[in-house]
C-alpha cells in the first residue's frame, strides 16, 4: 500500500520540478506556476492560547525564508526563472490552524509524548494565485512539521524569494513514529552548541528523537545532582561537562523543535569511568589486555552482582530520569563481557554467597534498575543483547534497539518486543574511517565499509517480518559513535547522510535513489545555507544536472 | 640507516611527544623551562627579508595563543611544581651560517626542487640562556621556527616545556613533500586554501599541487583566456582571479611552500567545451562511462593543430601566473574511444598521416615546449610514461597515482618521480560511490588511514642506483565528495602522515608516532584547523593504552 503511494509520488516528480522536499511527503501535488513570497509575508496562527513555542517556530520559519538565499540547483542557478517573476502573484500570508475540536498544547509537550502517541500529520495548501496559504493539523507538532515543509519550497534569485511549483497541495504524516539520531558524547566531547546545531538540522528533516548516548567507559560528562562525583572524576575536564542547566537547555531546545530526548546510561558494561569515583563498583577496571575484557579500551564494568552497586545505579537512574522529560530512557545493556567477572573476586564471592549465576544476577540488576525507571513513569529501552544474548525478564513494552546486524531484527521481533532499527550494517555513521586502535597499521574499521546514504536509503524496515511482527517496528535511526569524531567533523560525518533514514522512516521504504539524489542535494545545499556543514555528495556539476552523473547516464 | 639513528636517539633520550615531523637528530632533557613573558625572537641577519620577520611574528603569536595543555591525564597540572624552580627563556636568536646568501623565504621555497636548503639547527639550553636557531637559508630558519613552536605547552598561564635542554639538527629526507587539492569537482574559497597552506607549513610541507581545473569546472581566470572561467566556472563568484592566484602564491611562498599548478590535458577537459566547443571531442557524450572515467565526458582534440596551439598558449599563460619551476600538464586517464568516435579527430589524423599516439606526442611536445620556454620543468601523471609512447624531456617529473606498484616501472625508465599512489595517499577513498543511482563502495576502498600512509616505503622495489630519482610524495584530495565543509576533517591530521614519511624518512613506528600525531592534531585545532580525533580523548591522554595488544 505504501509502495503504491510511492509510485504516485514518482509521477509527481516527473510532472513537476519540486526537487526540494526532504523527507518526501506522503502525498504531494504541485503545479508549474511561479509564485513569489511577498516582502510583507506573514505567518498567522488562528485560535486562542497559541503556545509560545509554536509562535517561536513560526518566527524561525520566517527568518529562514529571509536568510536561506538558496538558488535553484539548475545550470544558471535560477537566472532562467527571473522572466517569470513579473507576471507572478505574491503570497502574503500563511495561516496555521488546528483541526476542528483540537486544542493547543505546546509543541514541546506534543513532541515529548510516547512515540506512538505523537500526532505529526499536517495538510499544507499553497494556492498559485497569491491567496493565503494554509497549514492545518490536529496538533501543534503537525503544524510545526508543515512549517518545516513550507520552508523547503522556496528559492531566491536576485533578492526575490519564489517557487516555480505553485500550486502546492500536501497531505503528510510519518510512516513510523520513531525517527532518531544517536550521538555519543563520551568517546569525545561535544559542546552544547554543537548539539543544538545538530538538533536544528534534525528538525529540518523531521527527525523526532535524539538518542543521547551521554556517558560511556571513556568519560562521564553528565553532571547528575547527588552524583556529581561521577563527572568530577570522570569528565575529560571540568569544562567538558553537561550541567543540569545545559541539559535543560538542550531538552527544551529539542522540544521546541519537535524532538524528544532519550538519554542513555549504558549499563552494566561501558561503565569503566565510574571506577574513577567509585572503584568498588567496577570490575576489571582498565584490565590488560583490554581485548580480553572489553570490546574497546578501557575495560571495566559494573559489579552488578553487588546489591550496593545495583542500588547505586537504580538511584542514579531515578535522578537522571528526573532530568529528562522523555517517556523513554535507555539502560543500554550491550557488549557485556563475562571474562571481566570471571577474574573479579568480589563478583565471584557474591555469586557464591547468593548461589545465583551471573545471568540470574543480571536479571535481578535489570529488574531493579528498570523498576526505578518505571517508578518515574519511564519506559526502559535496551540494546538487542538484552533479549537475544541474555536471559533477562523484561517488561513486554520495552523497546529494543537492534545494532549488531539487520539480520537480528527478525529474532528480536520474534520475542514480541517493539524494536528500533539501528543496525551497524546500515546506519552506523562511523564505519569506514579505518581502525582507530593504536599500533595496528593494517586495521580497517570493524564495520567496514562506509555506509553511504544510498545504502541506508535502501533499508527495508520490515524485511523478513510477518505482518504482526511488522507492527512492532517503531522506526529507526542513524548513529554516530565518536571514537574518531569530535566537533571538528560532526556536521560532515552526519549530514546529509542521516537524512537518509529520516526519509526512510517518515516517507516509508522503497524510495528510488536516483529520484532522491536531486532532493538530497537540495537539502544539503540548504543545510549549508543554514550553517550546517553538510558535505558535497557529488561534484557541483552533477548537483546542477540531475541524473547526468548516474551510473548509466 | 639514518632512520635507525634518529629512532634510537628519541627512544633513549627523551619522551618528546610534540614534534611532527620528527627531526632527523634530536636530543632532549627532562628539565622544565618556561617561556619568559618578555620572550623575544632576535634576528642576527643583516637585511632580514620581510617574510622572515612575518614568520617570526606568527611564531610569537602561536606561542601566545596555542594554549595547548599537555596530553597527559590532568593536562599539565602535575607540571606546576617543576615550573616553580624552572629557568625562563627570554631569547631565541636566529642567524644564517656564515657566507649564506640572504634571500627571502619565498625565493628559497621556489628554487628548483632538489636545490632548496631546508636544514636547520636548534639549541635550547635548560638554564634560560639564549636559544639559537641557525641555518643556511631563511627557509631553514622558517622550518626551525616551526619546530620551536611545537615544543611549548600551557598550564595555568605559563608557557613551558618539560624537556629542556633541546638540541636538534634537522633536514628533510626528500625535497617534495606535497599535498594536492582538486578545486574543480567542487570549489574552495581562497580562505580555505590559505588555511590549508598554514597547516601544510606547520608540518614542513614544501609543495602545494593545485589541480585547479578539470572536466567539471574551470575556476581559473587566465589572462587572455578568460572565456574559459566565465563559461566554465560554476559561478562568477567561484573563480580564482589573477589577483587571487598572486595572493595564494605569495601566502604559500612566505610559508615555505611552492605552488605547482596543474592544467590536466588532454583528458579531463570537458568544461573547455563550454567556451570552445571546437576544441573538445565527445563533449558530454552519453553514456559517459564509454568515454570517460567519470562524468562529464570530453577531451581536447589534440590531433588538431588549432587545439594544440590553443592549449600550448593556455599553458604558457598559466605558467606565467605561477612562479614555481614546476608546471603539471597532467596526462592521466586518456580515453581512446572518445577519439575513435570523433569525426574531427579522425579527419585530423588522416590529414597528418599520424596515429593517435603520434599525435599525442606532437601535442605533448608543444605544451611542454611552452613550459620549457619559460625555464620551467613539466610534470606529468604516470600514464604518460607507462602507457603512452610520448617522448619526454628526461628531467620531466612523473607522478605515480594508480598504484604504488607502478613506482618501480617509472624509476626503471629513469624519470624523477613523486609518490601519489591511490593505495596509500588518496584521502577521498573509502567514502562510498558518489555516482548516482549506484550502491557501491569507493573504487579505491578502503579508507587510507594515517597508519597505512605512514607505512609507505618510498624506495620499495626501486634499485639503489635509481633511489635518487625519488623526489618525495604527496597526499591527494580529489573532491567529488568534498568541499569547504569537510576539507579540514578529511585532510587533517592524515596528510601529516606523508609529511613525516618524506621529511624524517620512512620506517617510523606508528606506535610511537601516534602520541605525537595526537599532539599535532590538538595543536592544529587550537590554531583553527579542524583536524579530526584519531581516538577517544581517553586514549589521547594515555599513550599506548589503546594499542591493539595493550
Amino acid at each position: 500500500m505504501k509502495l503504491l503511494a510511492l509510485a504516485a509520488l514518482v509521477l509527481a516528480t516527473v510532472h513537476s520540478p519540486v526537487a526540494a522536499l526532504w523527507p518526501q511527503p506522503q502525498s504531494v501535488s504541485t503545479g508549474s506556476k511561479t509564485l513569489l513570497l511577498s516582502p510583507a509575508f506573514q505567518i498567522t496562527v488562528l485560535g486562542n492560547h497559541v503556545p509560545g513555542d509554536l509562535l517561536a517556530a513560526a518566527g524561525r520559519t520566517k527568518q529562514l525564508l529571509a536568510s536561506d538565499k538558496l538558488e535553484r540547483l539548475v545550470v544558471g542557478r535560477g537566472a532562467a526563472d527571473a522572466p517569470s517573476f513579473r507576471a507572478a502573484k505574491s503570497l502574503a500570508r500563511l495561516t496555521l490552524s488546528l483541526s476542528k475540536g483540537a486544542a493547543f498544547a505546546t509543541l514541546t509537550s506534543e513532541a515529548q509524548k510516547a512515540p506512538e502517541a505523537r500526532d505529526e500529520a499536517y495538510h499544507l495548501v499553497v494556492p498559485e494565485d497569491g491567496s493565503g496559504a494554509s497549514i492545518t493539523a490536529n496538533s501543534t507538532l503537525g503544524l510545526f512539521r508543515g512549517l518545516t515543509t513550507f520552508s523547503q519550497l522556496w528559492y531566491e534569485h536576485g533578492n526575490t524569494v519564489y517557487t516555480v511549483s505553485a500550486p502546492v497541495t500536501i497531505e503528510d504524516k510519518p510512516a513510523y513514529p520513531y525517527r532518531g539520531l544517536m550521538l555519543d558524547t563520551a568517546r569525545n566531547f561535544f559542546p552544547v552548541d554543537d548539539i543544538k546545531r545538530t538538533l536544528d538540522a534534525m528538525s529540518w528533516v523531521k527527525i523526532n528523537q535524539f538518542h543521547w548516548h551521554v556517558v560511556d567507559s571513556q568519560s562521564f560528562p553528565l553532571i547528575v545532582p547527588g552524583f556529581t562525583e561521577l563527572s568530577t572524576k570522570g569528565a575529560y575536564s571540568s569544562s567538558q561537562t553537561y550541567s543540569l542547566a545545559d541539559v535543560r537547555d538542550i531538552v527544551s531546545y529539542a522540544g521546541e523543535r519537535g524532538i524528544d530526548v532519550m538519554v542513555e546510561i549504558d549499563t552494566p558494561g561501558h561503565t569503566a569511568i565510574i571506577g574513577q569515583a567509585h572503584p568498588d563498583f567496577v570490575a576489571c577496571p582498565e584490565a590488560s589486555p583490554w581485548a580480553t575484557y572489553a570490546n574497546e579500551p578501557p575495560a571495566g564494568q559494573l559489579r552488578f552482582v553487588d546489591a550496593t552497586v545495583t542500588k547505586f545505579i537504580a538511584d542514579l537512574f531515578t535522578e537522571v530520569a528526573s532530568m529528562f522529560p522523555s517517556t523513554l530512557f535507555s539502560s543500554g545493556g550491550d557488549e557485556l563481557n563475562t571474562n571481566c567477572y570471571d577474574i573479579d573476586a568480589p563478583t565471584q564471592a557474591a555469586l557464591n554467597a547468593s548461589g545465583s549465576t551471573l545471568e540470574q544476577a543480571l536479571n535481578v540488576f535489570t529488574q531493579k534498575t528498570h523498576a526505578a525507571l518505571e517508578a518515574k513513569g519511564k519506559t526502559p529501552v535496551v540494546w538487542e543483547e538484552m533479549v537475544l544474548v541474555h536471559n533477562v525478564t523484561l517488561s513486554k513494552d520495552t523497546p529494543v534497539l537492534v545494532w549488531i546486524s539487520s539480520a537480528n531484527v527478525k529474532a528480536v521481533a520474534e520475542t514480541g518486543h517493539k524494536l528500533i532499527h539501528a543496525a551497524s550494517d546500515y546506519f552506523y555513521l562511523d564505519c569506514g574511517g579505518g581502525g582507530w586502535v593504536g599500533d595496528f597499521p593494517t586495521g580497517n574499521s570493524w564495520c567496514d565499509p562506509f555506509k553511504t546514504w544510498q545504502h541506508s536509503f535502501s533499508f527495508d524496515p520490515v524485511a523478513n517480518l510477518t505482518a504482526d511482527e511488522a507492527k512492532l517496528v517503531l522506526g529507526g535511526q542513524h548513529l554516530l559513535w565518536t571514537e574518531q569524531s569530535g566537533p571538528q567533523n560532526l556536521d560532515p560525518i552526519v549530514w546529509p547522510r542521516a537524512a537518509s533514514s529520516a526519509e526512510l522512516f517518515w516517507t516509508g521504504p522503497g524510495g528510488n535513489i536516483s529520484a532522491a539524489l536531486p532532493r538530497l542535494h537540495d537539502l544539503s545545499y540548504r543545510l549549508r545555507q543554514r550553517g550546517v556543514n553538510a558535505i558535497s555528495l557529488q561534484p557541483e556539476w552533477c548537483a546542477l544536472r540531475p541524473d547526468a552523473c548516474d551510473i548509466n547516464a | 640507516m639514518r632512520f635507525t639513528t634518529f629512532l634510537l636517539a628519541v627512544l633513549h633520550v627523551s619522551g618528546v611527544l610534540a614534534l611532527w615531523p620528527l627531526p632527523r637528530s634530536l636530543e632532549t632533557g627532562t628539565s622544565a623551562l618556561k617561556l619568559a613573558s618578555n620572550f623575544d625572537i632576535q634576528v642576527d641577519v643583516a637585511h632580514a627579508p620581510s617574510d622572515l620577520s612575518d614568520a617570526i611574528s606568527r611564531t610569537k603569536s602561536f606561542l601566545k595563543n596555542d594554549k595547548l595543555g599537555r596530553l597527559v591525564v590532568g593536562r599539565g597540572a602535575a607540571d606546576q611544581s617543576a615550573l616553580q624552580k624552572a629557568g625562563s627563556l627570554r631569547t631565541l636568536r636566529l642567524s644564517l651560517a656564515q657566507g649564506s646568501p640572504v634571500r627571502s623565504i619565498t625565493d628559497e621555497a621556489r628554487l628548483a626542487i632538489g636545490t632548496r636548503s631546508e636544514g636547520y639547527a636548534l639549541h635550547i639550553p635548560s638554564d634560560g640562556s639564549s636559544a639559537t636557531l641557525t641555518a643556511n637559508s631563511t627557509l631553514g630558519l622558517l622550518w626551525g621556527l616551526t619546530t620551536f613552536s611545537q615544543l611549548w605547552y600551557e598550564a595555568s598561564g605559563e608557557v613551558y616545556t618539560v624537556e629542556a635542554p633541546v638540541s636538534i639538527t634537522d633536514s628533510p629526507a626528500y625535497p617534495f613533500r606535497g599535498f594536492m587539492l582538486d578545486t574543480s569537482r567542487n570549489f574552495f574559497p581562497v580562505a580555505d586554501i590559505k588555511r590549508t597552506l598554514d597547516a601544510m607549513s606547520w608540518v614542513k610541507m614544501s609543495q602545494f599541487h593545485w589541480h585547479v581545473v578539470d572536466s567539471q569546472s574551470f575556476p581559473l581566470e587566465v589572462p587572455g583566456y578568460t572565456e574559459l572561467a566565465s563559461k566554465g566556472a560554476y559561478d562568477s563568484s567561484m573563480v580564482y582571479t589573477a589577483k587571487d592566484v598572486q595572493d595564494i602564491v605569495a601566502y604559500a611562498g612566505a610559508r615555505g611552500i611552492d605552488v605547482m599548478v596543474e592544467i590536466d590535458t588532454p583528458g579531463h577537459t570537458a568544461i573547455i567545451s563550454a567556451a570552445h566547443p571546437e576544441h573538445v571531442a565527445c563533449a558530454q557524450e552519453s553514456p559517459w562511462s564509454t568515454f570517460a572515467n567519470e562524468p562529464p565526458a570530453g577531451q581536447l582534440r589534440f590531433a588538431s593543430p588549432a587545439t594544440t596551439n590553443f592549449t600550448a598558449g593556455l599553458i604558457s599563460a598559466v605558467s606565467r601566473m605561477f612562479p614555481s619551476s614546476l608546471v603539471s600538464t597532467g596526462g592521466d586517464e586518456l580515453n581512446t574511444e572518445c577519439y575513435a568516435q570523433d569525426a574531427e579527430t579522425q579527419a585530423d589524423l588522416k590529414a597528418s598521416g599520424r596515429t593517435l599516439e603520434q599525435a599525442l606526442d606532437v601535442f605533448t611536445h608543444a605544451t611542454h615546449a611552452a613550459i620549457r620556454a619559460q625555464g620551467k620543468t613539466p610534470t606529468v601523471w604516470e600514464e604518460m610514461v607507462l602507457e603512452h609512447n610520448v617522448t619526454l624531456g628526461n628531467d620531466t617529473v612523473v607522478m605515480v597515482w594508480i598504484s604504488s606498484a607502478n613506482a618501480a616501472a617509472v624509476a626503471a625508465k629513469n624519470f624523477r618521480l613523486v609518490h601519489g599512489p591511490s593505495d596509500y595517499f588518496y584521502l577521498d577513498c573509502g567514502a562510498g560511490e558518489w555516482i548516482g543511482d549506484d550502491v557501491a563502495n569507493s573504487w579505491c576502498d578502503p579508507f587510507k588511514t594515517w597508519q597505512k600512509s605512514y607505512t609507505f616505503d618510498p624506495l620499495a622495489n626501486i634499485s639503489a642506483s635509481q633511489a635518487h630519482l625519488v623526489l618525495g610524495g604527496e597526499q591527494l584530495l580529489w573532491t567529488e565528495q568534498s568541499g569547504p565543509e569537510n576539507l579540514d576533517s578529511i585532510v587533517w591530521p592524515r596528510a601529516a602522515s606523508s609529511a613525516e614519511v618524506f621529511w624524517s624518512g620512512p620506517g617510523g613506528d606508528s606506535n610511537t608516532a601516534l602520541p605525537r600525531l595526537h599532539d599535532l592534531a590538538f595543536r592544529m585545532r587550537q590554531r583553527g584547523v579542524k583536524a579530526i580525533q584519531l581516538q577517544p580523548m581517553w586514549c589521547a591522554l594515555r599513550p599506548g593504552e589503546c594499542n591493539i595488544n595493550s
